[in-house]
């Protein structure tokens, strides 16, 4: 997970987009949890600038 | 085995920066089992180099393609048309790879993205240490298999010396390098030949190493 942080990082991708956790099917609340809070981190970040590049590009395209 | 690692992704970029149509072309043998230069890593920095391409505003088209040995003709053949189209190959061999086909196809440009250091042995999971200079002219027969031109820091012949201290080398001692004079010393004493440290022996032959030029070895039996 560190290495593939990194490999964002040097992208220059903000590595927190990434995270991995270690829960049971039975953890329903901590995963409840969880998905909260990285929708939170994401939101925060803001949207993906690579995708925003992509639709840039397309809604270019589109337009000529 | 040859090892190498990855150049840093901001000096790969700066080589790629005025071409559209990038290579990466990997090799599958010595560089493939150190990590650096397999299909996998050839992958990886693909997909590394079309991310930030495209966050620096001039996405390239960037290609892979891994060889079984990049340093043989016959192997690369098989990737001539993927270089033929590519303006640019950033090749993840080691410097053998490279030069061999930049040789094989002198119309386009072959830049290293890799970073060879040695002939190494990997010595536990993620750690490879160098082994080996291919002097030339192997002396192991005679320090119980153990190698002070590429393992000292001096490459003395008439170690240790003054700088080993309860056997670590002075040279990164926070590293803990061991001296390998005083492995040497305690291999010969375990095999019983501590008299091959009393021996005096006239001076390495360093013709066949670095100090002739560049060397090559032509065996008439085997040639076509």
């Amino acid at each position: 997970m560190n290495y593939a942080k990194k490999l964002l990082a040097e992208v220059g991708l903000e590595p927190e987009r990434l995270e991995i956790f270690f829960l049971s099917s039975a953890e329903g609340v901590h995963f409840a949890e969880i998905a909260a809070d990285m929708t939170e981190r994401a939101r925060q970040l803001g949207p993906n600038p690579l995708k925003k590049i992509i639709r840039g590009q397309t809604m270019d395209t589109n337009g000529g | 085995m040859i090892v190498a690692q990855q150049k840093p992704l901001e000096e790969i970029k700066a080589m790629i920066a005025d071409a559209q149509k990038v290579l990466i072309l990997g090799c599958g043998t010595c560089v493939t089992v150190c990590f650096a230069g397999g299909e996998k890593e050839v992958a990886i920095l693909a997909s590394q180099l079309r991310m930030a391409t495209r966050l620096d505003g001039n996405e390239k088209e960037i290609r892979e393609f891994t060889v079984q040995r990049q340093c043989e003709y016959e192997y690369n053949e098989m990737a001539a048309d993927y270089i033929r189209d590519a303006d640019l190959i950033v090749s993840l061999a080691c410097g053998i790879g490279v030069q061999t086909v930049n040789e094989q196809f002198p119309e386009k440009l072959t830049v290293p993205g890799l970073n060879t250091s040695g002939l190494s042995q990997p010595t536990e999971q993620g750690v490879w240490v160098e082994r080996c200079q291919a002097c030339g002219d192997c002396i192991l027969a005679l320090t119980g298999g153990l190698c002070p031109i590429a393992r000292c820091a001096k490459s003395l012949l008439n170690g240790p010396c003054g700088g080993s201290q309860r056997g670590i080398c002075e040279v990164y001692a926070e590293r803990e390098t061991p001296c390998v004079w005083d492995q040497i010393y305690h291999r010969l004493k375990e095999l019983g030949q501590l008299d091959k440290m009393m021996e005096i022996r006239p001076p390495k032959n360093w013709h066949p190493s670095r100090d002739g030029g560049q060397r090559k070895i032509v065996r008439e039996d085997l040639r076509l």
